[in-house]
C-alpha cells in the first residue's frame, strides 16, 4: 500500500543514542501502553526530541515530527485538497497520516502554533481519539498505535503565548532538564567524540552558564551546544575558541554577560 | 640700575637678572617690568609680584614672552576676585603647567582658570592645590568637563561646590575616575555580578565600600555577615581594574565556597591572626583551583613578591603567599620553607579549615620568636586582590572595647598610598576628611516635599559638555494626585462634545499596527490557495462557489501603547484666552485618552514637573493597568502648575514604563508649552541635549517619542529635541483633532 510505504520513511533505522537520566523511559512506556498523550517540558537542547526518537525506535513505531510555527494553520496539520490533472484529490497532513497509520506524532514547540490550530488536537487527546476532517467530511478513528507527543518550553512562556488550559489538561507531562554532570559529560564525550576529561570541562562551563539563567540569560548553555563545542574541538579548535563559537556568541549579545561567560570558560580551562 | 628705560621703583623693582633679560628679549622686557610694576603697585602684598617675577621668567623660557606676560593680568584678576594668596599659588602652579603642557594648551589652561572666577571664584584654590594630579589624570579637555560637571553637580550650593572640588564628596572622586576613563566598581558592577554568579552559582549582596571615617577609601575587598564590600576603585592599577576586580571577587567566592564560618579569635595575637588568614587564603584558593584551574591565571599576575630581600614581616608574608600559590617559586627563607612544608603535609586534609588555624598558629609563633617586627596597624593584606580578612574572624562584639585586632588590621589608606600608589601622581595635600554633616546617604535628599513624594527610581542624564551619561542622576518622585472634580468627564462632554466625536471619528480612520495574513477575502493581491481549491471543488461538484478566494496581507491588528506626558511646570499657569495652558493640556489629554480608550490602545498618563535633579515630580494620572474612570478624571482636573521642566528625565521615565508593555508599537507623547529648564541648570543647552539624547536612546529601544507643542513659541527647541517630523505645534485646542490625525499618520508610516 502506498501510504504504509510512506510511513516506512518515518521509521528509525538505527537506534538514536539516548542516555536515560531517571525513570523517563519506564514512564513513557506506561503512557504509551495507555495511549495517553504526552507533553515534554524542558529547556531547549536538553534532549526532548532525541528522547522521542529513542522511544519511537524502542517501541518500533514510525515517528512524524512537526515543528510548529506561528503561521501554521490547521490545514498544515490535517491536510488539504490539491488540484491535480484529474481534478482534486485529498492530501493527508502529517497529523492525519500519523492518526491513520498508527505513528507517534510529535508536535515540537507547540506554543508557537496559533491557538486555533492547537484545538484540532482536542478530540484526539481525550477518550474519543478521533480526528474530524471537516473539509473532506471524514471522521478518522485513530489507529490503535497512534500517540500524540508535544514539547513545550516553559521558559518561553509570555503574556502573548501560552497553552490553553483546556489543551494542557489533556496531557501527561514529563519534566526534562539538563542531565547530571557525570551523565552529561558521558553524552557530550560520546556524541562529540572527545575525551571524557574535555567533556567534563565543557559540562562544568555549561553549569556556570546555567547559573546565569534568569539573571541575564534566558537559558544556560544546552547539552546540544556542548556537543557542538566538542565537535569544534575535535575539528581542531581549542577550548576557548570552541566555547566562544558554539556557546558564548550564540547565547547572548550582552557585553557583560559575554564577559562573565568568558570568565567562566577561563576559570574552567 | 638697569638702563632699559624702566623708571626706577624702589621696593617693587623686579630682579632683572641675566636670566630674566634672556627670557624677555627686546621690548618684552619693558612689558614685563610694567606688568610687574602693576602687580607690585596694586596692593596685593609682596608675594604676588615676587612669584610673578620668577614664574614669568620660567614660563617665558618655555613658551615665550607673550604667554608669560599674560600671567600678569590673570594673576591680577585672581587676586581681586579670589585672594592674593590664590594668585600666588596660580603663578606657582603655572610653572608646573608650563612644563607639562605645550604652548597652546598652556594658554587654554590659563583661560580655563580665569573663566572660573565668574561662576565660582572659591573653587580656584582647591583646584590649584590639586592641579598637577588633575591634569595628569584627566588631561585638559576632561579637566574642563569634570569642572563643568562639578559646577552643575553642586548647583548654587557654595559649600557643596567647595566640598566637591576638595574631593571630599565620594561623587567627586567617582566622577573624577569616570572622566579619567578609569573603570570603577560602579562601571563594572553588572559584569562582576554576572561573573560571580556564573562561577559560584549564587551572589552574596555586593556593595561598594563607603569611604572609611578618616577620609581614606577602602583599598581591599571585605566581607562580613555575608555582604561583600568592594573598593570603589583601585587607583594604581589603572587600565587593569576589570581583571583585578574579577580576581578579587573570585577570591571571595573561594572563601564563600570553601570556608566554614568565621574562626574564633581566642587568645591569638595580631600576627597569628594575619598568618592564619594567609594560610586560609591559600587553602581556599588551592581548593578553588582544583575545581577551576583557570583561576590560577586570574590570580597569578598579582603574586609579585621576590624570593629574596629584607626579611620584614610584609615581605615574608608576600613570599609565603606566593610560595603557597606558585609551586615553582624559589624558597630562600627558612620560615617560608617551613610554611610551605607544613601546608604540603596537610594537603590530604585541605578541606578542613582547622589546618589553617593549626599551621598559622605555629608559623605565627615562630615568627614572633624571631626579631621580625610586625606592625599590625600598618598591615595590608597582599596581594592586592585578596580581602582584608576581617570576614574570616569572629571578633567579640563589645562596643565599649572594640577588638584590638580589627582596629589594628584596618587598612590605613595613607600608608597604602605610600606603599602601593607609586605610579599615582602626587597630590599636593592629603584629602581632607568628609564633612560629617554631608554623609553620602544624605546627599540625595536635600530638597523637595518629603511627606508627599515617594522616590520611585533614579534615571541617568546626559551631559553633552562632558560627553557622558551620568547614571542615577535624576531622582524620580511620585506624588499622590490632588483630587479634583469627580464629574470631570461629564463636564468635558458638555464642554467639548462635538470635539470628542470628531476626534474619535478621525482616529478610527487611521489603520495602524502589525500586518497579518487575511484569508478568504473578497479582494486582494494573491489567491488564497485553500479558498481557491474549495471554490474549484464546489464549482466542479455543481455547488455555488464562495467568491472570497483572495488573500490580504494587512490587517488592523492594533497593538499600540502610548504614554502621555503632561508638562505641569510653572509656565503652564499662563493664560491663553480664557484657559490656562495646563487646562488646555488637561482637556487635550482627556480628549485623547477617550479616543485611545475606545480603540483599546494601552494608555498611561503622567504629569511631571521638576525641582532640581533630585526631585522629578510626577503625578500618575493613569497607569497602563488603570481604567479611564472617575479617578483618572479627578487626578487630571486636580493638576496644578509648579516648578520646572526636566524633559529628558520625564521622557526616560515614560520609556521605562513602556518597556514592560507587550505591544508592538510604543510611543511617548509629550504635551508641553515650552522648552526644558530647571533651577539647578543655568545652561539652557544642557537640558535640550539631554532631552534629545533621551529621545534617541528610546528610539533605539523601539520606543518613539512625539511632542505636541502648545503655544506659538515652542517650535524651534522642540524641533531640535524631537526632530523635524517628531512634533506638531498646537495653538488652539480646537485644532487638536486635526493634529492628532497627522500624528497618527506619521506614526503609521
Amino acid at each position: 500500500m502506498a501510504e504504509s510505504m510512506t510511513l516506512d520513511d518515518y521509521r528509525l533505522s538505527a537506534e538514536p543514542a539516548y542516555h536515560p537520566c531517571g525513570q523517563e523511559i519506564a514512564h513513557y512506556r506506561a503512557a504509551y501502553a495507555a495511549r495517553l498523550p504526552v507533553m515534554l517540558k524542558g529547556p531547549t537542547g536538553c534532549g526532548k526530541t532525541r528522547f522521542v526518537e529513542h522511544m519511537a525506535w524502542a517501541l518500533e513505531r514510525p515517528l512524524i515530527t512537526v515543528s510548529c510555527h506561528e503561521d501554521m494553520t490547521a490545514s498544515d496539520l490535517v491536510g488539504r485538497y490539491l488540484l491535480g490533472p484529474e481534478g482534486t484529490h485529498w492530501q493527508d497532513g502529517p497529523l492525519t497520516l500519523a492518526v491513520r497509520h498508527g505513528a507517534i506524532c510529535y508536535l515540537d514547540e507547540i506554543v508557537e502554533a496559533r491557538q486555533d490550530t492547537t484545538v484540532i488536537i482536542h478530540a484526539l487527546t481525550d477518550n474519543r481519539r478521533i480526528l474530524p476532517l471537516e473539509k473532506k467530511g471524514e471522521l478518522v478513528q485513530a489507529h490503535p498505535d497512534f500517540q500524540l507527543v508535544i514539547s513545550y518550553n516553559p521558559g518561553y512562556q509570555s503574556v502573548l503565548k501560552d497553552l490553553k488550559e483546556s489543551t494542557k489538561q489533556r496531557f501527561c507531562a514529563m519534566d526534562f532538564d539538563y542531565p547530571d554532570p557525570g551523565i552529561e559529560a558521558a553524552i557530550v564525550a560520546s556524541q562529540a567524540g572527545i575525551s571524557e576529561g574535555t567533556a567534563r570541562q565543557l559540562v562544568q562551563i555549561a553549569g556556570k552558564s546555567r547559573n546565569l539563567r534568569g539573571q541575564g540569560l534566558d537559558e544556560g548553555a544546552s547539552t546540544r551546544m556542548l556537543i557542538h563545542a566538542g565537535r569544534l574541538m575535535e575539528a581542531g579548535l581549542d577550548l576557548r575558541q570552541a566555547c566562544q563559537l558554539a556557546l558564548i556568541t550564540p547565547i547572548t549579545d550582552d557585553a557583560d554577560m559575554r564577559q562573565a561567560l568568558a570568565a567562566a570558560v577561563d576559570a574552567c580551562a | 640700575m638697569p638702563d632699559q628705560g624702566v623708571r626706577p621703583r624702589a621696593a617693587s623693582d623686579p630682579d632683572l637678572s641675566d636670566a630674566t633679560r634672556a627670557a624677555f628679549p627686546g621690548d618684552s622686557l619693558t612689558a614685563f617690568a610694567a606688568a610687574h610694576a602693576r602687580l607690585a603697585g596694586a596692593g596685593y602684598g609682596a608675594e604676588v609680584p615676587r612669584v610673578f617675577a620668577s614664574a614669568a621668567r620660567q614660563v617665558a623660557a618655555l613658551h615665550g614672552a607673550e604667554a608669560a606676560l599674560a600671567l600678569g593680568p590673570a594673576a591680577s584678576r585672581l587676586a581681586i576676585r579670589a585672594r592674593p594668596r590664590v594668585a600666588a599659588l596660580f603663578l606657582d602652579t603655572a610653572v608646573a603647567m608650563a612644563r607639562k603642557l605645550d604652548a597652546g594648551d598652556f594658554v587654554r589652561w590659563q583661560v580655563l582658570i580665569v573663566a572660573l572666577l565668574r561662576p565660582a571664584p572659591e573653587i580656584v584654590l582647591p583646584l590649584l592645590e590639586r592641579m598637577e594630579m588633575l591634569v595628569e589624570r584627566l588631561g585638559l579637555d576632561m579637566l574642563d568637563a569634570w569642572i563643568a560637571t562639578g559646577l552643575r553637580f553642586a548647583a548654587s550650593d557654595r559649600e557643596r561646590r567647595l566640598a566637591f572640588f576638595r574631593l571630599e564628596l565620594p561623587e567627586a572622586r567617582r566622577l573624577l575616575e569616570r572622566h579619567a576613563g578609569e573603570d570603577t566598581f560602579q562601571s563594572l558592577e553588572r559584569g562582576l555580578r554576572a561573573c560571580h554568579r556564573a562561577l559560584w552559582g549564587h551572589l552574596p549582596p555586593l556593595r561598594e565600600a563607603l569611604p572609611a571615617g578618616r577620609g581614606g577609601a577602602a583599598r581591599r575587598t571585605s566581607f562580613a555577615a555575608g555582604v561583600i564590600r568592594m573598593p570603589a576603585s583601585y587607583p594604581g592599577h589603572r587600565g587593569r581594574e576589570a581583571a583585578l576586580y574579577r580576581a578579587a571577587l573570585a577570591h571571595l567566592g573561594a572563601h564563600f565556597a570553601y570556608g566554614h564560618g568565621p574562626f574564633p579569635v581566642g587568645q591569638l595575637k595580631p600576627m597569628q591572626i594575619a598568618v592564619v588568614s594567609l594560610i586560609e587564603d591559600a587553602r581556599v584558593e588551592t581548593l578553588a583551583m582544583r575545581d577551576m584551574p583557570g583561576l590560577r591565571r586570574l590570580w597569578a599576575p598579582y603574586h609579585i613578591a621576590a624570593p629574596e630581600g629584607v626579611a620584614t614581616a610584609p615581605s615574608l608574608f608576600s613570599r609565603l603567599a606566593r610560595a603557597l600559590f606558585d609551586p615553582d617559586f624559589p624558597i630562600r627563607h627558612g620560615w617560608v620553607d617551613k610554611g610551605v612544608t607544613m601546608f604540603r603535609d596537610h594537603l590530604e586534609r585541605i578541606g578542613d579549615p582547622a589546618i589553617s588555624r593549626h599551621i598559622g598558629n605555629l608559623l605565627g609563633n615562630d615568627l614572633g620568636q624571631t626579631r621580625v617586627q610586625f606592625n599590625a596597624r600598618g598591615h595590608v593584606v597582599q596581594p592586592v586582590y585578596r580581602d582584608d580578612n576581617l570576614g574570616l574572624w569572629d571578633f567579640p562584639e563589645d562596643p565599649a572595647h572594640p577588638p584590638p585586632p580589627q582596629d589594628e588590621m584596618e587598612i590605613d589608606s595613607h600608608d597604602l598610598r605610600r606603599s602601593e600608589a607609586t605610579d599615582r601622581p602626587r597630590e599636593r595635600r592629603q584629602e581632607a576628611p568628609p564633612d560629617p554633616g554631608q554623609s553620602p546617604e544624605t546627599l540625595a535628599l536635600s530638597s523637595g516635599d518629603p511627606e508627599a513624594g515617594v522616590t520611585v527610581m533614579h534615571l541617568p542624564e546626559y551631559d553633552a559638555g562632558a560627553r557622558i551619561e551620568r547614571p542615577e542622576w535624576v531622582t524620580v518622585k511620585e506624588y499622590d494626585p490632588t483630587p479634583g472634580d469627580p464629574r470631570f468627564w461629564q463636564r468635558l462632554q458638555e464642554r467639548q462634545g462635538p470635539l470628542l466625536a470628531r476626534t474619535e471619528a478621525l482616529v478610527r480612520m487611521v489603520d495602524m499596527g502589525r500586518t497579518r495574513r487575511l484569508k478568504r477575502q473578497a479582494e486582494g493581491e494573491t489567491l488564497d490557495l485553500d479558498a481557491a481549491i474549495d471554490a474549484a471543488i464546489d464549482h466542479r461538484s455543481g455547488r455555488t462557489p464562495d467568491h472570497r478566494v483572495y488573500e490580504g496581507t494587512s490587517a488592523p491588528e492594533r497593538s499600540i501603547a502610548v504614554h502621555l506626558l503632561l508638562d505641569s511646570s510653572r509656565s503652564t499657569e499662563d493664560r491663553v484666552g480664557s484657559q490656562s495652558v495646563l487646562e488646555i493640556e488637561r482637556d487635550a489629554a482627556a480628549v485623547f485618552a477617550r479616543a485611545t480608550d475606545r480603540l483599546g490602545d494601552a494608555l498611561a498618563i503622567t504629569a511631571f514637573s521638576s525641582n532640581g535633579r533630585e526631585d522629578l515630580r510626577t503625578v500618575c494620572v493613569k497607569r497602563f493597568s488603570d481604567d479611564l474612570g472617575m479617578l483618572a478624571g479627578m487626578a487630571l482636573s486636580g493638576l496644578t502648575s509648579a516648578y520646572s521642566t526636566r524633559m529628558g528625565a520625564a521622557l526616560r521615565l515614560a520609556g521605562h514604563s513602556l518597556a514592560r508593555v507587550p505591544r508592538h508599537r510604543r510611543l511617548v507623547l509629550l504635551l508641553t508649552d515650552g522648552e526644558p529648564s530647571d533651577i539647578d541648570v543655568p545652561d539652557r543647552e544642557y537640558l535640550i541635549t539631554d532631552a534629545r539624547r533621551a529621545v534617541q536612546s528610546l528610539s533605539a529601544e523601539g520606543i518613539d517619542c512625539f511632542c505636541i507643542a502648545l503655544g506659538p513659541g515652542a517650535g524651534e527647541t522642540v524641533g531640535r529635541i524631537f526632530g523635524r517630523t517628531g512634533f506638531v505645534r498646537v495653538e488652539r485646542l480646537d485644532t487638536l483633532p486635526e493634529k492628532l490625525t497627522a500624528l497618527y499618520l506619521r506614526m503609521s508610516r
